[in-house]
């Protein structure tokens, strides 16, 4: 496990073992051309995420015109919920992403997916992305599973063509009771809801999967069958990023780890390690010695 | 922080890398000619989240997509017995084709209605969607247009069927049911459809930043169809009152479906050159309010 310094500035942070390739791809077209190496998935420079939220309790027309009258602001609260964080990524990485709540783990993944602008920095992606940070994503619960299928694989990218030809191999891993597959999904149960979902992403076939607590779908048996899947993938070299509470899928999944605090990485390296030294800070609540002012 | 481009996406080739760069910006628009590309390749996704939203709106409705006609019918009925009946001018001479005017101007009023008050909602309802998805936002106001047209059409022959009933009972009326310049008919709808998808843009950027937009809006487009020519004839505002009717972006494009549906000839130049107008100012004002915004949507919703 390598812990970053503690005044945050960790410098770029190269996950893997393999030694960067001197094959370059030139990204031209912005304002400045960039070259990204050939072995990288994610490039992250200098990324910093913040963003205003309203910390007004009464957001009541009221409210503002008194406001106004008395010449005050909107009272604001900045939240930098990523910060400075640089990271090269390799292909074929299964990265798993730690860290308590609010640490800017889901924040950073949505930036990567490119929902969410970099404040400062930049992300350059090289491969196609599928995101499932959310269960059910596009779907409409008076809708049939089926018709789900299509506006859950429209909604991630897929063409219409691709989804029909897929359609039936969804229905098939998700695996829901007889008939279920052409009822509303009002009236599912929610496992059986998160296993359509996870049936449609894991149906896409990207080259870059960023999966946020996804795992944790439907029953035993499914979850057995959605980790067969992920190593299924993780064996066509797809790079994957994980965030999960679920530790014990972190260590076995991934090949890598990233502690996320406070919007900074704290730690990264061997999954078990970081899991190890994590579970640490969740039961006693100090971190590493040397970043304890973070 | 430079307000640079956000970000594109671009593949050179079948086989090269598809590389996506996202760096900051500020209120600045998208590289346009990526953009618009992602657009037009997701335009099955909006054009099926359309055609589900119908789907689940309808499903448990006994009478089901009937309601697309009888509402709209329904409605015009209302403002025709409030307009004539109570006010005491209803007469045989006038009165078909005062219905005729109402039945129409209520469906293409309310067609750009519903493209504006919908795709105003379309992105506060897609929180989940925003959150979650990278695609171009455009599409939900987009899709929001696709629905409202696909509830406009059947209302089409609906007014047909009126007018054909009408007339056989009072076939003295003069309301034109085969005439050469209903050809302009397609053109006058793809006018208003355009300017209200526009408009649909900027209001739904608005509603993202203040969300009682949407609520304001169903009392303004009420003040709004009063203040347009559907419940009165274009002929009704003369001299420099005929201003009111190009300052209203629905204006010209109401004005002629009168002048079309109901008196049987073509658009007057002013009518026309009034919707290109509007269709340039609210779509070059829509699409730059929404597209220098739409990132910063994922933090808003």
């Amino acid at each position: 496990m390598i812990l970053t310094p503690a005044d945050g500035d960790h410098g770029v942070i190269r996950l893997g073992t393999k030694p960067p390739s001197t094959t370059m791809i030139p990204v031209k077209g912005y304002k400045q051309d960039f070259l990204l190496p050939d072995d990288l998935a994610i490039r992250i420079e200098d990324l910093s995420i913040t963003y205003k939220i309203n910390v007004d309790t009464k957001k009541t027309l009221k409210n503002a015109v008194m406001r106004a009258s008395k010449g005050e602001k909107v009272r604001m609260r900045q939240v930098e919920a990523v910060k400075k964080v640089s990271l090269d990524i390799p292909h074929g990485s299964v990265v798993g992403i730690v860290g308590a709540n609010g640490a800017g783990k889901s924040t950073i993944m949505r930036a990567i997916a490119g929902i969410m602008p970099p404040t400062t920095g930049r992300i350059m992606v090289n491969g196609k992305i599928s995101t499932l940070l959310a269960l059910g994503v596009g779907f409409n619960p008076s809708l049939s599973g089926r018709d789900n299928i299509i506006l859950g694989g429209l909604a991630a990218g897929l063409t219409r063509d691709e989804i029909d030809s897929k359609t039936d191999e969804i229905a098939a891993f998700a695996d829901l009771p007889d008939g279920f597959i052409d009822m509303p999904v009002r009236t599912y149960s929610s496992g059986m809801y998160g296993r359509v979902a996870f049936a449609v992403s894991v149906s896409m076939t990207p080259d870059i999967l960023l999966l946020d607590e996804a795992l944790s779908a439907g029953d035993a048996a499914f979850k057995e069958k959605s980790f067969l899947r992920m190593r299924e993938l993780v064996k066509e070299a797809r790079t994957i990023l994980i965030v999960s509470h679920a530790l014990a899928t972190i260590s076995d999944l991934c090949d890598t780890a990233i502690w996320m605090h406070k919007g900074r990485i704290l730690a990264y390296g061997e999954p078990a390690k970081i899991v190890e030294e994590y579970l640490k800070f969740l039961e006693v609540g100090t971190l590493p010695s040397n970043l304890e002012d973070m | 922080m430079s307000a640079q481009e956000s970000s594109t996406s671009r593949k050179k080739s079948a086989t090269a890398p598809l590389i996506q760069v996202f760096e900051p910006h500020k209120a600045k628009t998208p590289p346009l000619i990526p953009y618009f590309t992602e657009f037009w390749n997701r335009r099955s996704f909006a054009l099926e989240l359309a055609r589900f939203a119908d789907k689940a709106e309808y499903l448990e409705s006994k009478l089901g997509k009937a309601w697309l006609i009888l509402n709209p019918l329904f409605l015009s009925l209302v403002y025709f017995l409030l307009v004539t009946v109570l006010r005491g001018g209803a007469n045989s001479k006038t009165g078909l084709s005062t219905l005729a005017h109402i039945l129409i101007g209520i469906f293409m009023f309310y067609f750009a209605q519903n493209i504006i008050s919908d795709g105003a909602q379309s992105i506060t309802a897609g929180g989940r969607l925003i959150l979650n998805q990278a695609f171009p936002r455009a599409l939900l106001p987009f899709s929001s247009s696709v629905r409202a047209f696909g509830q406009f059409w059947p209302t089409i022959p609906t007014y047909f069927a009126v007018v054909l009933i009408g007339k056989i009972f009072y076939p003295k009326t003069h309301i034109p049911l085969a005439d050469w310049n209903y050809l302009w008919a397609p053109l006058i709808i793809a006018a208003l459809a355009l300017t209200a998808f526009g408009l649909s843009l900027i209001f739904a950027v608005m509603n993202v930043y203040f969300r009682d937009t949407s609520k304001l809006l169903t009392y303004t487009t009420r003040i709004w169809l009063y203040g347009s020519p559907v419940l009165w004839k274009p002929e009704m505002l003369h001299g420099w009152h005929r201003i009111f009717i190009y300052l209203n972006p629905l204006g010209p494009a109401l004005a002629a479906t009168y002048h079309v549906w109901i008196d049987g000839v073509s658009p007057s130049v002013a009518e026309l050159v009034g919707m290109a107008a509007w269709i340039i100012l609210s779509l070059s004002m829509g699409t730059y309010f929404f597209t220098s915004r739409e990132r910063d949507f994922a933090v808003r919703v």
